[in-house]
């Protein structure tokens, strides 16, 4: 059995007096320490269908279940509760909480599980050791670099060790060398923690690190590896 | 989570500093508000007012006017329910409502002793009794006239010796100056030999106020000046009534300080949760639950509303301790004094409107559509 499981899903969105569909019953099965990159021009669904494998968009048709629990049955309550204990959201701008230091914003998630204040410690600095930023602990947002707070916001996903890491466009901000950098260390985490990943991105380049690539265009799942070669050779 | 809060009121400081000067403001304001009204509750009902009797002059009002003989305690004293009779003659240099209001209260320095819930903090009951021109002071009065035991204290025609300062577990009477009964009668101007402004009747345990008033104003009829006699407290409100009336009105303005309080406080947390709605969404895309998230801007608006509240609860707590104020007319007056109720009151209006104001921006904060906050900028 795959850990996310999408069934038809469809969903639309009301613009003026057009209806938009940026999915279109879609299914789509992700297999444990799988990593998925879902590219696409823009507006054709993919953060609309990372929202909703977040459980922070509801579909209007189909289901989501993951690791056994149908997503798209929780109240907004749980929902939260279950992104709290399976789920880490990677950002496009990092979204770090500007008052809190580094250190706060990676224990922020670990506050909503039952840990104790010892486990939380290890736990914060496991993760910021992992993106390299131990020594940034006590650093603000805004005494950071985009590379730097983007690695905040990295081992804020996965300090609560997840079953699942959604990332929507990581590198999208970041300039070409710390993309590279970014792209590294998502691939390390998938192989050395076995992370479930499902990442959205415009880059075909950033698309490759994963083991699976998909390509979504008006509201459907195309053959993506073919796609993308058909793009390498016109390029 | 309580560190996010924090943070983030210290980061917006000029804000925060602002909004808990303002509900400072406001609470201070409210609480002397509040100090006025429970200082006439105070004055019209308790032991002292329920249980004694004033018997004053009939259709007269000002001290100055009533002038009964003294000579009338003996006949007060044989109505049956009445325990003690004290002649008083009083003296108040206006008869108008005033802030600084003196009042000299002439008696038997014996009786005052005996009957008066009177604590000499300085001085000496011996000196009030032994010398003719001897005063004691209650503690309100000393502190504003700034009065010690040895001074002499002169106002109009009076001038007397500061014997003893005394505090007293009646609040208003913290604001009068007694002397000998002998001493004031015979300050010129008064020309009062022999009379008195009023008696004052302390009843036994089981007597009805109300019957032994009629009695004892019935007993009277027959002499020269004829009475009215009333419960302490109801002649008190009645002295007072136009102050009473403008007190009454009074606590719209302390209504109005709630609603300050309210409103400023409304207003900073929607602001702060307007500029943050895209916080509160990546705060539940983490995984903080909408309840929790409410709890946050709840926690925020009744920080602010505490801090300011408690503080200017404090402060005019001390002011009204300090200041020894006190408003006055007809030689009644209120005594100002802070108060655990006062304190508790402004405590918990404080908390209240802490929730009151945050409750709306939090249904927003916890609420937020999660996927287009996100996309803000």
């Amino acid at each position: 059995m795959a850990l996310v499981e999408l069934h038809n899903v469809s969903k639309q969105f009301r613009k003026g007096d057009e209806t938009i569909t940026p999915l279109d019953e879609v299914s789509l099965q992700i297999e444990e320490g799988e990593f998925v990159s879902l590219m696409g021009p823009s507006g054709t669904g993919k953060s609309t269908l990372l929202n909703l494998v977040s459980g922070i968009d509801a579909p209007d048709a189909g289901s989501i279940v993951v690791d056994g629990t149908e997503v798209t049955a929780l109240s907004r309550g749980q929902l939260a509760d279950w992104r709290a204990a399976n789920l880490g959201y990677i950002f496009q701008t990092h979204n770090l909480i500007p008052v809190l230091s580094a250190y706060e914003n990676v224990e922020l998630p670990t506050l909503l599980l039952k840990l104790s204040s010892a486990q939380r410690r290890e736990r914060v600095e496991l993760a910021l050791d992992a993106v390299g930023l131990s020594d940034r602990a006590g650093h603000y947002p805004r005494q950071l670099s985009g590379g730097q707070e983007q690695r905040v916001g990295i081992a804020r996903a996965i300090v609560a060790h997840p079953k699942v890491v959604v990332a929507d466009e990581p590198t999208g901000s970041l300039d070409t060398e710390t993309s590279e950098q970014i792209q590294a260390l998502l691939k390390r985490l998938n192989r050395e923690l076995n992370m479930t990943m499902l990442m959205v991105t415009h880059d075909s380049d950033v698309a490759a690190i994963a083991s699976r690539q998909l390509l979504l265009d008006r509201g459907k799942f195309l053959d993506a590896t073919a796609q993308t070669e058909a793009g390498r050779h016109a390029s | 989570m309580l560190t996010y809060v924090l943070k983030t009121l210290w980061r917006h400081r000029t804000r925060t500093l602002l909004t808990v000067t303002g509900a400072a403001v406001a609470m201070f304001v409210f609480c002397f508000v509040g100090s006025v009204q429970e200082g006439l509750t105070r004055l019209t009902t308790g032991d002292d007012a329920d249980r004694s009797l004033i018997v004053f002059q009939e259709n007269r009002f000002c001290p100055t006017s009533s002038r009964l003989p003294e000579d009338y305690s003996r006949k007060i004293r044989s109505v049956a329910g009445v325990k003690e009779v004290m002649p008083i003659q009083v003296w108040t240099n206006n008869c108008r409502a005033s802030l600084d209001i003196v009042v000299f209260n002439g008696a038997d320095p014996e009786q005052i002793q005996q009957t008066r819930p009177l604590e000499l903090v300085k001085g000496s009951w011996e000196s009030f009794r032994s010398q003719r021109d001897a005063a004691i002071v209650g503690r309100n009065v000393a502190q504003r006239r700034g009065l010690a035991v040895g001074d002499q204290f002169s106002i109009g025609d009076l001038s007397v010796k500061v014997a003893g300062v005394f505090a007293s577990e009646v609040p208003s009477e913290d604001n009068l100056i007694y002397t000998s009964l002998a001493f004031l009668q015979y300050t010129r101007g008064l020309d009062a030999a022999g009379l008195v402004t009023q008696h004052e009747v302390l009843l036994e345990d089981d007597a009805d106020p109300e019957v032994v008033a009629s009695q004892i104003d019935a007993t009277l009829r027959s002499g020269p000046v004829a009475t009215t006699t009333r419960r302490k407290g109801a002649f008190q409100a009645s002295t007072l009534s136009d102050l009473v009336d403008l007190i009454g009105f009074a606590h719209w303005l302390g209504y109005a300080c709630v609603a300050l309080v309210l409103s400023l406080v409304a207003t900073t947390t929607v602001m702060s949760v307007q500029d943050r709605l895209k916080e509160y969404a990546v705060l539940q895309t983490i995984g903080v639950r909408p309840l929790r998230t409410m709890r946050l801007v709840l926690a925020e608006s009744v920080i602010l509303c505490v801090l300011g509240g408690l503080a200017g609860t404090i402060l005019a707590c001390g002011a009204l301790a300090l200041g020894g104020f006190a408003i006055g007319a007809e030689g009644a007056t209120i005594a100002f004094r802070p108060s655990f109720g006062l304190l508790f009151s402004g405590a918990l209006v404080s908390l209240v409107v802490g929730v009151a104001a945050g409750f709306a921006p939090a249904i927003q904060a916890a609420s937020v559509p999660i996927v287009k906050a996100l996309r803000q900028a």
